[in-house]
């Protein structure tokens, strides 16, 4: 049985413990091990990159280096997590200079970054460590009549370079998962382009028209929901559908529900056990759909 | 966008720029606006254009670039950096940018929140008692114990600045 | 071998040198030294009465050396050494030092320093001219006949060339039609005329009068007497070395006679089988038997072995008026004898479904230049029509997309030059044929340097072609409007379009064509980092490689227009021609020489010569010995630095005749300043030196120049010699790293100056009384400079102490 250091990052412990749930039943349930460690921080997103770039690959470094010391790979479930450690990962193996740079501000917290682990995204670990041959053993309730629109959001996929999770004009990792599950993948206009999530409470009104864009065109290809690998995603499509209504009057009733909610339902999970009320879309009627 | 009167430019803040970490590729620029239409924001609000600011900081118009408001715009979707033709690490420029305008004062006041809440906590959002406990209830393992010591350790070694609140910001 | 009687020719340059230097004391001071027969006096010795009294001593038997210090050695030493050659002395056994540009100009501060520099060349130049020895001449037979590795347009002018001069010339093609890119494009910028002419041969009997070219088919080229042509081929294995290769070809059967095919087409209009015509960017299909159009050369159909289904069908046999196709024609290996190869192997197009977010592999309106070639092309697959590949519908709005897989750092980081040209040849083109298109090129600069060039931008831009200046970031397919959608910001307007169009036209990089690399193996030739062959030298020899039989023209070492092409084809066949006239090739025997005692067979020098000149020799079972080949060795001296035994020497540059220069630079002082020896390359580093001293520039008179081939030869253990002869500070001097006369001395040297230090530090001796200077006969101010910052250096560490000093 494989393990891995679980990476929960901020967001989700704090307004989504339905990514955590499910990612946590469904892990358990295909026989992956979840391994909490002590002292993990922050992961250092694109905010605290702003504010400085050097501090952010420290802290990220830092964090790898106590799954190093655990001996164990790292799986994060928020793609911005995903992101700041495995570029960190990647930057510091590659570039000597760098590593010994970030090395030098480790030493100070009785650290040594060695390059010795790997940091996966929620989605790599199932497909490479448990194959999608695997994942259809294991389906109970396939999602046949369900259109889902999956949406990889930026992080998981770019800096392709550093990050290695698929090709980044054309990725199938996603689209291979649901179809495992039994769920029909849509095609859609500008399926890899970003949502805006960042951009909230800096230009809430771009933030918006980037997140009503991806409604639209999502709705246009007939989904029954549109399926989320961030945190910020899922607020910006979320959250985000309800400011819609109030700004553009439209509605989409479009139900968003992350990688780890659609594959715990069709691993047999109760739906009850998923703490879906957090949705602000409601999600019933690809609740419906499923049973 | 407004026409500027002439300025001196400042011509060492292109070195300044790739001096700093992020901001090593910012010469490979030769204005081609891939960057432009890749970008999401760009077609949507006129303010912000990554060819622009990567012209801006290459002719020294340090001013313009920190004290604007076109910095703030990205939203680090990394399309731009991914389909550069010259391997310029545009989104990475763009938070050396960022990190040079905070050592300058200039920043949202929203960072400052992230910041507050990273030194105090360790953690960007701020997990609630109310949170934590009903972590039980979801049947949840209890959350371990933050790293806050090693976290701010390093951030004073990599001379991090608090961005501080200012009236006149986002 | 008699004793050396040595002459020494002391030339005043007009008194001049004389103010400064006190010749009588020179003069004395000769006379000293053994086996000096005869001293001369006078204002110059390089011509006229001077060199007479040369060569009167030469033939009087008096002397039987020849050191003559004289000013600009490298101008004179030509014609001294004609001269002595003439009198029946061999000139490799003249040694002329430059007392003049060496010593009395930069120097002339301290005349008695100068002087006694002077008594300290001139005694080094004695002692090794007692060491030298004849240098042979040696002839290599060079056969008459060359090869052309590429049937393209360059291929076809340098193989005219070649035949119009007599030589037997073999032009082979791996495609099984003569043209290359020139038969597809149609139309060449700048004249927007056919491409596939070529000048015509000379052996064109009809041509009476000087027309300026002819269309390949009736130039007369496949008629020229001399000129073999061979199609489907394609080279295997070369053996051999300039002036006589052994080259192994590969011939893949046609399955059609050509003496036979009368091309009248019966046989493609009972072919059953149908496939993809590449040759016509897949638009339309072909038969498995066929012929490309336009004719360019044989009018011999040919079977695509691939699709045919030879005897199971065999329908155009049966149906051959005469009995042309032979389907059981099998591969032949034809061996050629050729005296030299030119390589005209072209470029392509880069294959852009690498990037991905163009669509080039999934979406049928996204085409490249030369598919849109094919369209306008009225023999092409749409008879001239521009039409949307997905549906065949006309394309009226065609939008341009420059640089694609140029200038881009994940792929091909160069500007590929002509792509400019074509799309503007193109759109202009289309934009003739079709005044209503809407037509526009995004580009991020337009390129058009070539004489007549900007005219083609103004008339683009005057027949309203739209240009934007942006490189797209995406095109997209938008089924409801069905059309294509080219994402673009106009960074001049700082405004973002969503170009509509039925065609998008991507102007590819250009890349080195297939079989490039493979074939650079067997011929023993670099490629640049781009991958095109390597250039022997940008500058001057753009289409010599560094083997001597072996020249390069056309697309192959980069892409390049049709007038440069044939401009590079002429030079090609004119340096191919140049040993091949005399039938020989004829070279001094100024090379290395191995002592197969001392051979350790470690390998390192035939992978370390440049020239590929050194091959092993099993001498058993177990054992090899390195042997030098004469004719490919141009006397650099890397070998001899790089072989860890000493087993290699190089003629006319012995060890022991440098040892014995060495010595005798630094025994005579006079200076209260430390000697220091600089070995200077013949090549960057000694003209460094000589224009310091052109150009009257200053250094101190301690400074010693013992002049080498190739800084490549210069020893470890020399250097340590050098210290303990008297040096208290060693320079080397070479040329540029990415510039070395020899290819790879410079670097090689540097690289075991590196290792000479750390030895020197061992020894005691402090590292930086050794250094290593890079530069180029412009930069004598850097010599100066050098030369005085090593003395420095010398004078602050102090006196060197070797063991054994008291």
């Amino acid at each position: 049985m494989k393990s891995y250091a679980i990476f929960l990052g901020c967001t989700i412990p704090a307004r989504q413990p339905n990514y955590e749930i499910s990612a946590r039943k469904t892990l358990e349930k295909l026989g992956v091990e979840l391994v909490d460690l002590d002292d993990l921080t922050c992961c250092c997103p694109p905010p605290i990159q702003s504010i400085n770039l050097e501090s952010s690959q420290a802290i990220a470094a830092y964090n790898i280096c106590l799954a190093e010391e655990a001996g164990l790979d790292i799986v994060a479930l928020c793609n911005g997590c995903f992101e700041s450690l495995a570029m960190a990962n990647a930057a510091l193996k590659q570039d000597k200079e760098l590593k010994a740079h970030i090395n030098e501000v480790l030493a100070k917290v009785g650290k040594e970054f060695k390059g010795t682990i790997e940091v996966k995204h929620f989605l790599q670990v199932l497909m490479e460590d448990i194959g999608l041959e695997k994942i259809k053993e294991n389906v109970v309730k396939p999602l046949s009549s369900l259109k889902v629109a999956p949406f990889y959001g930026c992080h998981s996929l770019r800096p392709s370079k550093l990050l290695q999770f698929d090709d980044p004009e054309r990725p199938q990792i996603f689209e291979n998962l649901l179809e495992a599950l039994g769920a029909e993948a849509l095609e859609y206009r500008n399926k890899l382009k970003c949502c805006g999530g960042l951009l909230k409470g800096i230009s809430d009104d771009t933030a918006l028209s980037l997140a009503r864009e991806k409604l639209v065109n999502t709705t246009k290809a007939g989904a029954d929901c549109i399926s989320t690998l961030c945190p910020f995603c899922f607020v910006a499509l979320d959250i985000g559908q309800l400011q819609v209504k109030t700004k553009f009057n439209e509605v989409y009733d479009l139900p968003i529900l992350h990688y780890s909610e659609l594959i715990a339902l069709a691993l047999g999970v109760d739906p009850e056990e998923l703490a879906l009320r957090s949705h602000k879309v409601k999600t019933d009627k690809v609740i419906e759909k499923i049973a | 966008m407004p026409h500027h009167t002439k300025k001196d430019a400042n011509m060492s803040f292109s070195a300044e720029v790739t001096s700093r970490h992020g901001g090593e590729t910012l010469t490979a620029c030769y204005q081609c606006g891939t960057c432009a239409s890749s970008c999401p924001v760009a077609r949507l609000d006129a303010r912000f254009n990554p060819r622009e600011i990567i012209k801006l900081s290459l002719l020294g118009e340090k001013e313009e670039v920190v004290s604007g408001d076109a910095i703030w715009l990205c939203t680090s979707c990394f399309n731009c950096q991914e389909r550069c033709p010259q391997n310029v690490e545009i989104a990475d420029l763009i938070y050396a940018l960022r990190n040079i305008a905070i050592e300058a004062g200039h920043s949202p006041n929203i960072y400052s929140d992230f910041a507050s809440a990273l030194i105090a906590e360790g953690r960007i959002v701020q997990i609630s008692k109310f949170v934590e406990k009903k972590r039980e209830e979801y049947g949840l393992p209890p959350l371990k114990p933050v790293g806050i010591d090693a976290l701010n350790k390093i951030l004073s070694a990599t001379g991090f600045t608090k961005p501080e609140k200012t009236e006149a910001s986002q | 071998m008699e004793q050396p009687k040595v002459g020494v020719f002391l030339s005043d340059c007009g008194k001049q040198l004389s103010e400064i230097l006190d010749f009588d004391a020179l003069t004395s001071f000769v006379k000293t030294v053994p086996n000096v027969a005869l001293i001369a006096r006078g204002s110059e010795f390089w011509r006229g009465k001077g060199l007479q009294t040369i060569v009167d001593a030469v033939k009087s038997g008096k002397i039987n050396r020849v050191v003559v210090a004289e000013s600009l050695t490298k101008i004179s030493d030509v014609n001294i050494a004609q001269a002595v050659e003439n009198a029946g002395l061999n000139s490799y056994l003249v040694e002329l030092i430059d007392i003049k540009d060496h010593c009395a100009w930069p120097h002339r501060a301290t005349p008695k320093e100068a002087t006694e520099k002077a008594k300290a060349m001139l005694l080094s130049a004695i002692e090794r001219a007692k060491l030298l020895e004849p240098i042979e001449k040696l002839e290599f037979p060079a056969l008459k006949s060359a090869l052309i590795i590429g049937g393209g347009i360059a291929g076809m002018q340098t193989a005219v060339d070649l035949a119009d001069l007599g030589f037997e010339v073999n032009l082979i093609e791996k495609t099984p039609f003569l043209g290359g890119l020139s038969a597809r494009v149609g139309r060449f910028f700048p004249t927007d005329d056919c491409a596939i002419c070529i000048q015509p041969p000379s052996s064109d009997v009809k041509t009476i009068t000087h027309t300026s070219r002819k269309c390949v088919y009736r130039s007369g080229f496949s008629e020229i007497p001399n000129l073999n042509i061979l199609t489907n081929a394609n080279v295997v294995a070369v053996e051999g070395v300039p002036g006589n290769y052994k080259v192994t070809i590969e011939k893949k059967p046609r399955y059609v006679i050509a003496d036979k095919c009368v091309a009248c087409d019966k046989c493609v209009s009972v072919c059953p089988v149908e496939t993809s015509d590449e040759y016509n960017a897949n638009l339309e299909n072909r038969k498995a038997i066929y012929i490309n159009v336009p004719l360019v050369h044989p009018q011999v159909y040919v079977i695509d072995e691939d699709a045919c289904k030879f005897h199971d069908c065999a329908k155009c046999v049966e149906v051959c008026p005469t009995n042309a196709i032979d389907l059981d024609q099998k591969t032949e290996q034809v061996t050629l004898n050729v005296g030299s190869i030119v390589v005209a192997t072209g470029f392509r197009e880069f294959d852009s479904s690498a990037i991905k977010e163009y669509h080039y592999d999934d979406y049928p309106d996204v085409i490249t230049n030369l598919e849109l070639a094919r369209m306008i092309d009225g023999f092409g697959p749409t008879g001239g029509a521009i039409i949307r590949p997905s549906d065949g519908k006309p394309a009226k709005k065609i939008v341009f997309v420059q640089c694609v897989g140029s200038r881009d750092r994940r792929y091909n980081p160069y500007c590929s030059s002509i792509c400019c040209m074509i799309s503007l040849k193109n759109a202009s083109l289309l934009k003739e044929a079709n005044p209503d298109a809407e037509i526009s090129i995004c580009y991020i600069d337009i390129r058009t340097t070539g004489r007549e060039h900007e005219y083609y931008y103004e008339r683009a831009r005057d027949m309203g072609i739209k240009f934007v200046k942006g490189r797209p970031t995406e095109i997209y397919n938008d089924v409801e409007k069905g059309k294509l959608i080219v994402d673009v910001e106009d960074a001049l307007l700082k405004r973002f379009l969503d170009l509509e169009a039925d065609l998008v036209v991507l102007a590819t990089s250009m890349v080195p064509a297939e079989g490039t690399a493979e074939l650079a193996e067997i011929l023993g030739l670099d490629l640049e980092a781009d991958g095109f062959f390597k250039e022997y030298n940008a500058k001057l020899r753009p289409t010599e490689t560094k083997q001597k039989g072996i020249f390069l023209c056309g697309g192959a070492t980069f892409p390049k227009d049709a007038p440069t092409a044939s401009l590079h084809a002429h030079s090609a066949a004119m340096k191919a021609t140049k040993f091949l006239t005399s039938g020989k090739i004829v070279k001094d025997q100024r090379t290395a020489v191995i002592n197969e005692d001392y051979c350790g067979d470690c390998e390192f020098c035939p992978v370390t010569c440049p020239y590929g000149a050194i091959s092993l020799e099993p001498t058993d079972e177990k054992h090899f010995v390195a042997r030098v080949n004469d004719l490919l060795c141009e006397g650099c001296g890397v070998c001899v630095g790089t072989c860890p035994l000493n087993a290699i020497e190089l003629r006319h540059s012995r060890p022991s005749q440098m040892a014995a220069q060495m010595n005798a630079l630094m025994s005579v002082n006079g200076t209260s300043k430390p000697l220091v020896l600089a070995f200077c390359c013949q090549e960057c580093g000694h003209t460094a030196v000589d224009s310091s001293g052109m150009a009257k520039m200053e250094y101190p008179a301690n400074v010693r120049i013992i002049k080498v081939p190739c800084a490549g030869i210069v020893r470890v253990n020399q250097v340590l010699e050098a210290f303990k002869a008297g040096a208290q500070a060693v320079m080397i001097v070479g040329c540029k790293a990415d510039g070395c006369h020899y290819e790879v001395g410079s670097q090689k040297t540097e690289k075991r100056m590196d290792l000479a230090q750390v030895l020197l530090k061992e020894y005691g001796i402090e590292p930086e009384r050794l250094e290593m200077f890079n530069m180029v006969y412009i930069e004598g101010a850097q010599f100066a400079e050098a030369a005085k910052m090593m003395t420095k250096r010398a004078t602050t560490l102090g006196k060197l102490k070797l063991l054994g000093d008291s």
